[in-house]
């Protein structure tokens, strides 16, 4: 038994339980990220001017070790389909893998119904746009261009195929915003996005749009747990320099 | 009705998460046993969701054709090169020669060909970059990139003592500066990632819906 694991893991738990019970009266202040400013000003754009918001939940699968991010996606197409949903056109949400394409019709149908915007709700608004990395980059252009896509958020995992799905969307004008788990694609796409999301970033995006309490918790005990193993780190670096072990 | 549909698919999805989660720590056989199991059920229905994804893709471009949205005509092509594709492969099989032949002179040259682009891509990226985004971090990223492509071929202008020095500072740069910075991102991913499982596993996060 990884006793270690397993008290990681309820650390983890406890933390946010416990930082979600207290975030009402002692709410956390996140530092300022422009990225996500910037999107609520291209999204407001976006439905003034009858245009479309696409959100891209990378190639990664749901049974892979990649799936994170993407589900990241989901909750940022979430919010963006509430928003959305008065324009004439409503948020699409696109994936690389089939069981993805399905979730993110299941979180569209859901967020639509709970703000009874159900009419809002098409099966096509979640697609699979092509089942390898690169059939699914191919299937973009088209998809940025024909649907009047602004505002082109990508939330998911990505290869290096990531600064293309980006590139598409800077040469059509639209709007960029884009994070991956990836750290070699998060270089490429520092270098094409004009809103990156570096390192944990992008996982922040359920606090930073209110989401629910947890979302915010959740922050916390990253921070916490950050803070954690950098003393550990520092402690080991010590120890050692001194030569305990 | 709703209520209660909402907490099967949560208790079902939270139960099942948990008990692949403890596979990894605990070391019981019919905790390994079940998230085997659990797991293999996963594959099997990503596997039936790949036949939905594949109708989804020609029910989106049926559409398309149907209202004539602009584009189409590309609609048409995909949707009869997956048909012939889906033909090809019940008929010949996956592994035979006309299948492997589609694939090697149709599918692979036209991703090779995307891959290509590339790099073209990062160069025009790379000089947008130094254009439009002046800020320290941009002309940080702009001038390691610089020296990293400097450092890593031996250039007919360059001595070997240069080359030897703009080597050593790409080492430096790749083997220093990037990696610990890499590490400090990998950590921050790392962190993110198990937050937003747990997420779903208590169920705050429902990706399948109420």
């Amino acid at each position: 038994m990884n006793v270690v694991g397993i008290l990681v893991l309820m650390l983890f738990i406890g933390g946010m339980i416990v930082y979600a019970t207290i975030g009402r009266r002692w709410p956390a202040v996140f530092r300022p990220l422009p990225a996500y400013d910037d999107l609520g000003a291209a999204i407001e754009e976006a439905v003034e001017a009858g245009e479309r918001v696409h959100v891209s939940l990378g190639t990664g699968s749901v049974i892979g070790t990649d799936v994170a991010p993407a589900l990241i996606g989901l909750t940022i197409a979430s919010k963006i389909a509430e928003i959305t949903s008065v324009s004439d056109r409503p948020v699409v949400v696109t994936a690389g893998d089939a069981a993805m394409a399905l979730l993110a019709q299941d979180t569209l149908r859901t967020t639509y119904n709970s703000i009874n915007a159900s009419e809002a709700y098409s099966p096509n608004s979640g697609r699979m746009l092509g089942p390898t990395p690169f059939s699914y980059i191919a299937n973009l252009p088209v998809l940025i261009d024909t649907e009047k896509v602004s505002v082109h958020v990508l939330a998911g995992s990505f290869g290096y195929e990531g600064a293309l799905a980006v590139d598409f969307g800077t040469r059509l004008g639209a709007f960029c915003l884009a994070g991956t788990d990836d750290v070699q694609s998060q270089a490429l796409i520092y270098a094409t996005a004009e809103d990156p999301l570096v390192g944990e970033e992008l996982f922040a995006a359920g606090a930073y749009f209110n989401q629910h309490p947890v979302h915010r918790a959740g922050l916390r005990v990253q921070d916490l747990m950050r803070m954690i193993i950098i003393g550990a780190i520092l402690a080991g670096t010590i120890l050692r320099g001194l030569g305990a072990f | 009705m709703k209520l209660g549909a909402h907490l099967v698919w949560a208790v079902v999805a939270g139960a099942a998460g948990l008990f692949v989660l403890l596979g990894y720590f605990i070391d019981y056989e019919i905790i390994v046993a079940m998230r085997l199991v659990l797991m293999r059920w996963a594959v099997l229905i990503a596997a039936w969701a790949l036949m939905l994804g594949i109708v989804n893709i020609l029910y989106v471009h049926f559409i398309k054709v149907q209202d004539m949205e602009p584009g189409w005509p590309y609609s048409i092509v995909l949707m009869l090169a997956l048909i012939a594709t889906v033909i090809f492969g019940f008929l010949f099989r996956p592994d035979s020669e006309i299948m492997v032949m589609v694939f090697n002179y149709i599918h692979l040259p036209i991703e090779t060909s995307l891959m290509a682009l590339l790099p073209i891509t990062l160069a025009v990226a790379g000089f947008r970059l130094v254009i439009q985004k002046r800020d320290w971090a941009s002309m940080a990223f702009a001038g390691a990139a610089f020296f990293v492509l400097l450092g890593t071929v031996q250039w007919p202008f360059f001595s070997d003592d240069m080359f030897e020095n703009l080597s050593g500072l790409r080492e430096w740069l790749v083997q220093v500066l990037a990696s610990g910075g890499a590490r400090g991102i990998l950590l921050g991913v790392a962190l993110g990632a198990i937050v937003t499982g747990l997420r779903v596993l208590l169920a705050v996060d429902r990706p399948y819906g109420d």
